[in-house]
């Protein structure tokens, strides 16, 4: 769906990006991560054709945007970092507003269930400037979806709720479409990628399968558990391994991409005699991993694990 | 096209429904209602000639309409930016010249809904309605494309600044260079200076063709070249719209 190859853009002489990698197929949610001023939208507003690039190659639903910006823009729903609306309208009459830009003509019915999706049934007939920041955030999100689109592109999407996660996981498997996530927050990263790419200084720094990085990163998920009493160390299942306690603190780490998550390791756990009364998670090796790539140490070494 | 009345839709409503539209509205009725008054009962205004009248009250609709031009255009690029809307309106699959028509668009509804406005204060004032017809078909004629052209040069500015205020004070200060040599004399308009400078403004070149139309009675055949100085203008302001309008600042 989208596939850049070390890409270079300058604006007014200044080099803005300089070598960025992105590899998105359908089906996946891409994690796009890396400090603010990095350089994140500016590539998705090259992806949109909204800079030309100075150089490098760009695919995009197989067209290349400084050709064909209008034709990637028609098949793409993009929820842009800051959340503008027209504050006299009210939600269903924005969405549909919006949607004739795309020559897409919505039912009112269809708005209403794409709304209530989003949480915003309830309130749909206010104007959407009595709208909180939340409620907005969540409307930005609606309105990338209105187009029915083959690609999503989030930026600094900052609300982590529940069921907004479950829409772009129903929206990726369910439509064979890709989502492009441009954050800093990595749980939500952790929770929905399939695939990442690290950028830092208009450069990326480290791409692949989210994963496979970890793995090579050599750790998983890290947690600290309270327990009623000590447990039998010996017969661990398979994928957890015990670290050194802490202040009365049983710690293990789950190796990523264990079958059913976490959920199932504790109940294994519990199986096996383990007491669990409290559990608190530790820095995610993802974590790790982004502040080894960005941080004042990083080795600024771009790998990539196919 | 279906796109272009999607915006133009946007734009009206936002002019007729938005607050800052019906202040707009109530500020230039306040505005025609005053200098009625001032032309019908003043002592000495009311013994001005009729056609005279007509001519005064038809530049001061074609001033608020250069006025709301640029206040329509500064806010059509910059407005959107400062709102945060100008980047989903982008990332939509709109072209640069559609979305600067549908704009202009919504400016020359803007302008249209002035000018219905305007004409009941302009027949008002000219008490015996002959000069009425002129009047009106000239204001269509060359007000609409000075007014647009205002339009235009204030969505260059705005797409390019990216801040209303740049924008609108570079619209207004051209508007107010354009209107100072009817505000400082006959004197200095009978001069080679004076002359020239009719000869490059727009703006003196609508007022002139009414002064012209409506106080002097000429021919239409009369105002062919103010006519292309206009149109000139036009195109002018819409080149540098379309220029800015392909690269606008929107971060």
């Amino acid at each position: 769906m989208i596939r850049i190859e070390n890409l270079h853009l300058n604006i007014e002489g200044k080099e803005i990006l300089k070598g960025i990698e992105l590899h998105l197929q359908s089906g996946n949610i891409y994690g796009l991560l890396g400090p603010n001023g990095a350089g994140k939208s500016t590539t998705i507003f090259v992806l949109l054709g909204l800079y030309l690039r100075s150089s490098g190659r760009i695919s995009v639903l197989d067209h290349d945007p400084k050709d064909h910006a209008l034709d990637i823009r028609r098949n793409i729903g993009v929820m842009p970092e800051e959340a503008g609306f027209y504050n006299w309208m009210s939600a269903p009459a924005y969405l549909g507003w919006y949607g004739c830009l795309y020559g897409q003509r919505q039912s009112d019915g269809d708005l209403r269930v794409l709304l209530q999706k989003v949480g915003l049934g309830s309130v749909s007939h206010r104007p959407i400037g009595t709208y909180s920041r939340g409620m907005k955030q969540r409307l930005a999100l609606a309105r990338a979806l209105v187009p029915h689109p083959k690609l999503l592109i989030l930026d600094e999407p900052t609300n982590g709720r529940r069921e907004i996660h479950d829409l772009l996981l129903d929206f990726a498997a369910r439509r064979k479409a890709g989502v492009l996530l441009c954050t800093h927050l990595l749980d939500d990263v952790d929770r929905l990628c399939n695939r990442i790419g690290i950028v830092d200084q208009g450069r990326t720094r480290l791409e692949g399968r989210l994963a496979e990085l970890l793995v090579e990163q050599g750790g998983g998920q890290r947690y600290r558990l309270g327990l009623e009493s000590a447990p039998d160390t010996a017969n661990l299942p398979a994928r957890i391994s015990l670290l050194p306690s802490e202040g009365g603190w049983w710690r293990v780490e789950l190796q990523p991409g264990t079958p059913g998550g976490p959920c199932a390791l504790w109940s294994e756990l519990w199986r096996r005699g383990w007491r669990i009364l409290e559990i608190r998670s530790e820095a995610s090796s993802l974590e790790e991993l982004y502040f080894n790539i960005t941080g004042p140490n990083s080795s600024h070494i771009h790998e990539e694990a196919l | 096209m279906k796109t272009h009345w999607t915006i133009v839709k946007k734009e009206s409503a936002q002019m007729l429904r938005s607050q800052r539209g019906l202040l707009w509205l109530m500020a230039f009725s306040g505005l025609l209602s005053a200098f009625s008054l001032l032309l019908v009962s003043n002592t000495e205004l009311s013994l001005l000639d009729n056609a005279q009248v007509v001519y005064m009250m038809a530049g001061t609709i074609l001033v608020a309409g250069a006025l709301l031009a640029a206040i329509l255009g500064a806010d059509a690029y910059a407005g959107e930016k400062e709102r945060g809307t100008l980047v989903p309106l982008l990332c939509a699959p709109v072209g640069v010249n559609v979305l600067l028509t549908g704009k202009a668009l919504g400016l020359l509804s803007a302008w249209g809904v002035m000018f219905v406005t305007a004409t009941p204060y302009l027949w008002a004032v000219g008490a015996s309605g002959q000069n009425l017809g002129a009047a009106l078909f000239y204001l269509v004629l060359f007000g609409t494309p000075v007014v647009l052209g205002f339009g235009y040069l204030a969505m260059a500015l705005s797409a390019r600044t990216g801040t209303v205020l740049a924008s609108l004070l570079g619209t207004v200060t051209v508007l107010m260079l354009a209107a100072s040599p009817l505000l400082i004399g006959p004197g200095l308009r009978g001069t080679i200076i004076g002359h020239a400078m009719d000869a490059i403004n727009p703006f003196a070149g609508a007022l002139n063709t009414f002064d012209s139309v409506i106080i002097d009675s000429e021919p239409f055949t009369a105002q062919a070249g103010r006519l292309l100085l206009v149109a000139v203008w036009l195109g002018l302001c819409l080149l540098a719209a379309r220029r800015s309008a392909a690269h606008p600042n929107f971060r």
